[in-house]
């Protein structure tokens, strides 16, 4: 139990009225690649919210190791170790790339090393330092999503949440991606990912989780996930 | 300056803050009581404006707007349109609705350069607002404070992923505004005679600089308050002062119909 740093338990989700996510649990453990996997509006986003208390849950409770998050604000989420990367990317497009990566570090405990954190970041991703006083929505879709993840990194996350993080983004500029989540979880972050891009997620994942229509259908080691007959079946036809 | 205020206010909270230029007003008179009461300099009576103005800036966000964030703009702007009122009348109530103007020993005193002749007042007037000005894009350029409030204008969900509270910056935008007002009307107080009543054409006046240059945008704001008055200015001396309003709106028309997003304006950029 000591190795999972994230648990979600018997959760539920409502927008008003709608309910988005039923009685859904699963967990993430320590150093990590964990895949939430599933079509459109299968409420993989919507979890991601509530993990990091965009939304509050209606029922159940959420364990970052071993602390409730819940009735917290976003913005303690993110103090606890929790970087959420937002579908959409969501910069600052009229900020610089700089003062995204700034932004990134805001919080007290980081700002310190903002210095170190940002060299980090331009080793990653050495085309942001070449952009680094461009605004941010100058950028390509790539370098966006760059960025995007490489601001949530200024804030040190234990645990780095990205929504689907390959959406409109070339091929190529995807195996970049893929390459450098691999490289984040070498160096011990955490890694909560949602994809639609089922083939690729479950290469770098250790475990998925399939949802469908808000609740959970399948889980298993990424490994046994492309070989289950059921899986191949249910994501027959959407996997390209 | 009023502009630039209002421009905070409005990229930061979505608020349309219509009590603007009645907040100015109040300022207008603090500075009146503090030069007919202890007859002290009006320029002093800026600094104490400064801290003053921010206090109610920041009670009147904490106490009341943030409440009506949730509840989305019209709740915002009907509260605001209501202060404006609620401000008019108490001031007539306690000022009495005369005109009043501020006067100090230099008043009558002016500089001549060359052939033209400024006001002492004015001349310490544009300084002021110049300095004002200054330190604002000093403050949103290289503070992380002030990187955060543009932050939290752009994006609040986002912000809040990151870990800024989007309601304390807002609040510290808010208290930020309301003193940048407080200074536009104690720099009014001792330029121009005014009453209860006469906020209101500011508040207008700032929108309209505001719209001009782009919502939410500061440099826009300054932009668009310059504009603004050189094409006034500039129109009143050549037709002639009773036109010089409507250049300043046709000017604003014309903007609105070739450029709605106003000058500086934030065109939202997408990027697959």
């Amino acid at each position: 139990m000591v190795n999972q740093l994230l648990e979600v338990k018997h959760v539920d989700v409502f927008y008003g009225d709608a309910q988005a996510v039923w009685d859904v649990s699963f967990h993430v453990n320590r150093e990590k690649v964990t895949a939430l996997l599933g079509a459109n509006g299968a409420g993989k986003s919507t979890l991601l919210n509530t993990i990091s208390s965009v939304i509050q849950p209606r029922q159940g409770e959420i364990l970052f190791s071993g602390n409730s998050l819940a009735n917290l604000k976003p913005e303690k989420v993110v103090a606890m170790g929790i970087s959420h990367v937002p579908e959409g990317r969501r910069l600052f497009s009229r900020l610089t790339v700089l003062e995204n990566l700034e932004l990134g570090a805001y919080l007290p405990n980081t700002r310190p090393l903002m210095h170190e954190s940002m060299e980090r970041a331009f080793k990653l991703f050495p085309v942001l330092k070449d952009r680094k006083g461009q605004s941010a929505g100058s950028l390509s879709g790539g370098e966006q999503q760059m960025l995007a993840i490489a601001r949530a990194l200024m804030a040190k996350p234990i645990l780095l949440m990205l929504d689907e993080p390959s959406l409109g983004l070339a091929p190529l500029i995807v195996n970049l991606l893929f390459d450098i989540i691999r490289v984040l979880n070498k160096d011990g972050v955490s890694i909560l990912l949602v994809e639609q891009n089922v083939h690729k997620t479950l290469e770098i994942a250790d475990y998925g989780y399939v949802l469908k229509t808000g609740t959970l259908k399948m889980e298993g080691r990424a490994k046994d996930l492309l070989n289950d007959p059921d899986f191949q079946q249910a994501f027959l036809g959407m996997v390209i | 300056m009023a502009a630039i205020g209002l421009s905070l206010i409005f990229g930061c909270m979505q608020i349309v803050f219509i009590a603007h230029g009645a907040v100015m007003i109040l300022a207008a008179y603090c500075i009146y009581w503090m030069v007919t009461l202890t007859s002290m300099n009006p320029f002093l009576g800026f600094l104490l404006i400064i801290p003053v103005f921010s206090g109610l800036g920041w009670i009147l966000y904490t106490g009341l707007f943030q409440r009506l964030a949730k509840a989305g703009k019209n709740p915002s702007l009907l509260l605001a349109f209501g202060l404006m009122i609620l401000l008019e009348h108490l001031m007539s109530f306690v000022w009495s609705p005369n005109v009043r103007t501020v006067t100090t020993s230099y008043s009558s005193s002016a500089l001549s350069l060359g052939s033209i002749n400024v006001s002492v007042t004015r001349l310490i007037v544009a300084i002021v607002a110049l300095i004002t000005t200054g330190l604002i894009f000093l403050f949103l350029k290289k503070t992380m404070l002030g990187k955060a409030v543009r932050g939290v204008s752009e994006d609040r969900g986002t912000a809040a992923l990151l870990g800024i509270s989007p309601s304390w910056v807002s609040a510290v935008t808010f208290s930020i505004g309301i003193a940048l007002a407080g200074v536009a009307g104690a720099a009014t107080s001792i330029t121009y005679p005014f009453d209860p009543y006469f906020g209101f054409l500011f508040s207008l006046k700032a929108l309209i600089a505001v719209a001009f240059g782009g919502l939410g945008s500061v440099e826009g704001a300054l932009l668009g308050g310059i504009i603004l008055s050189l094409l006034e200015s500039i129109s009143s001396y050549t037709i002639s002062a009773g036109w010089a309003d409507a250049v300043g709106y046709a000017a604003f028309l014309i903007i609105l119909i070739l450029r709605p997003e106003g000058l500086l304006g934030r065109r939202s950029v997408e990027k697959g």
